[in-house]
């Protein structure tokens, strides 16, 4: 028999593969990309800088990041609009995921946006005015600028939290939305796991964001001791 | 708290002298509905539907109001025909297997509120229409063609552990609770759990096996699997402990291995 499909169906199998794939993979990168705030701006500034000279960079921004996360954010918030939220009258766990996933994805579209036009495009009006994009050796302190502002610090470190717990979350929807988990004790196992990806996810990232204000960020000093001296004698010029 | 809870009896020290039971009624289909309080006294052994008998008998509510006896469905009176089932004291259940005691001992109260489901079309009172289950049961061809003209032997064997898993699939009874449960299901937006196992015990037979892209293509429509939302409230109110987001699971796994990347295999 001839296998059909409708259109629902393949706009939510989208919706499930661009969360991982492209939107994963993108979020592992960027949290790199923060951590090496712990080892001060020059550190950071020369990972942007890195970022800056990949080949094709605007083709895979647009193809690689803008429009999946376009359609992931949008269709994710019409598939919330589904929901008939019952969490007080049958609260188990998974109905609180369920309902958490719905609730930090609506979170994280307008974050999303505040951070892109924020940093990205530097097109809040009162707040910064220059983009990261094209500024690669001002990044840092364009961050440690807007940090100082509480408000926005606290702003971030919300949008950290909410990005690992959906992202993490995320990874054991894909797992069961595709079939790759099916039993029980699977699903118990992916879960778990994906609770200490969340975890590891969190605590990294936000102390990324306080690197920004303070070296290292929240842990000791000691650890992030930037290897300068061999640095600078081991770095190839620039052709 | 599952609906099994009967089988470990609890007693009731210190009853009270009667029980309230606050029930939603609607005159008919679109009517606006209401809530009228009943007020009976208490006996030993009632279950919800004993006591609905005992409110029919003399349909006066508790301030003095004569008013006409609620309806509801009944038929087994043993959990598994599903037919009784409504929402008591906001969770879904077979009434008929609501024990009064265990409610009461529950609640610390008095009072029982009795309503209908809320995801199908209210009839009457406790009374819902679930058409639309059977209907979905059709979406995905939940039997097995065995039509023709001659006799074709024995089925093949079906070993012990697919025959185990399916007794369980086989349980459902078409009751509604995991559509109730579910906070995907509401209209006809998702199919839900109860036709997606049904699809997995017959895509396991081995004679049903060949029907198999029948059903997952019903359930790759408009209101597919895919708009399951991984809530698993099917799993926790199902009456009969059916494992049902493993049957979608396994569902899913069909789907991805057979029809997303079927074209694999040309």
């Amino acid at each position: 028999m001839a296998i059909k499909f409708s259109t629902t169906f393949l706009l939510r199998k989208l919706h499930q593969v661009t969360g991982i794939v492209p939107l994963g993979m993108f979020y592992f990168v960027h949290i790199y990309t923060n951590v090496t705030a712990m080892n001060g701006p020059k550190v950071f500034n020369d990972h942007v800088q890195d970022i800056h000279d990949i080949p094709f960079l605007l083709f895979i921004e647009v193809f690689g990041i803008f429009l999946p996360l376009a359609y992931h954010s949008i269709y994710g918030v019409l598939i919330s609009g589904e929901a008939k939220v019952n969490v007080l009258t049958y609260p188990y766990a998974r109905n609180w995921f369920y309902f958490l996933q719905r609730i930090t994805g609506g979170f994280l579209f307008f974050f999303l946006l505040f951070h892109l036009l924020n940093f990205r495009f530097g097109l809040i009006p009162g707040l910064n005015p220059t983009p990261v994009a094209g500024h690669a050796q001002e990044a840092f302190q364009i961050v440690s600028r807007e940090f100082q502002t509480t408000w926005i610090v606290v702003v971030y470190i919300l949008g950290v939290l909410a990005t690992a717990w959906h992202l993490a979350y995320g990874v054991f929807l894909f797992a069961v939305d595709w079939g790759v988990v099916i039993g029980e004790k699977a699903q118990k196992l992916t879960i778990r796991a994906a609770v200490a990806l969340a975890l590891v996810l969190g605590l990294v990232g936000v102390n990324a964001v306080f690197a920004f204000v303070r070296p290292c960020g929240l842990l000791p000093q000691s650890l992030c001791e930037a290897p300068k001296a061999s640095r600078s004698v081991t770095t190839p010029a620039r052709f | 708290m599952s609906t099994n809870e009967h089988v470990h009896k609890k007693k009731l020290t210190d009853p009270p002298k009667t029980i309230k039971f606050k029930i939603q009624r609607r005159e008919k289909e679109g009517a606006d509905a209401h809530w009228e309080t009943f007020e009976i006294p208490y006996r030993r052994n009632l279950n919800v539907i004993s006591a609905l008998m005992e409110i029919r008998k003399n349909p006066v509510t508790a301030d003095g109001k004569e008013t006409t006896p609620p309806v509801w469905d009944m038929s087994c009176l043993e959990q598994v025909c599903g037919i009784c089932t409504m929402v008591i004291n906001g969770r879904v259940r077979q009434s008929c297997s609501a024990l009064v005691d265990d409610l009461l001992l529950a609640t610390g109260g008095n009072t029982i509120t009795l309503q209908p489901m809320t995801k199908f079309p209210n009839v009457r009172d406790l009374k819902v229409d679930r058409t639309r289950m059977f209907d979905h049961l059709k979406q995905v061809s939940a039997w097995i063609d065995l039509d023709g003209t001659y006799d074709l032997g024995p089925g093949p064997h079906i070993s012990s552990e697919v025959a185990h898993e399916r007794y369980v699939y086989s349980r459902c009874m078409t009751c509604g609770c995991c559509l109730e449960a579910c906070p995907q299901y509401s209209e006809d937006q998702y199919i839900g759990p109860q036709a997606i196992a049904q699809a997995r015990l017959f895509n396991m037979h081995p004679v049903g096996k060949a029907e198999m892209d029948a059903r997952l293509n019903g359930l790759m429509e408009e209101n597919g699997i895919a708009n399951c939302g991984n809530a698993q409230n099917c799993l926790q109110v199902c009456p009969m402990s059916i494992p049902l987001p493993r049957a979608i699971y396994e569902t899913n796994r069909d789907i991805t291995v057979n029809s997303l990347f079927g074209w694999l295999k040309k």
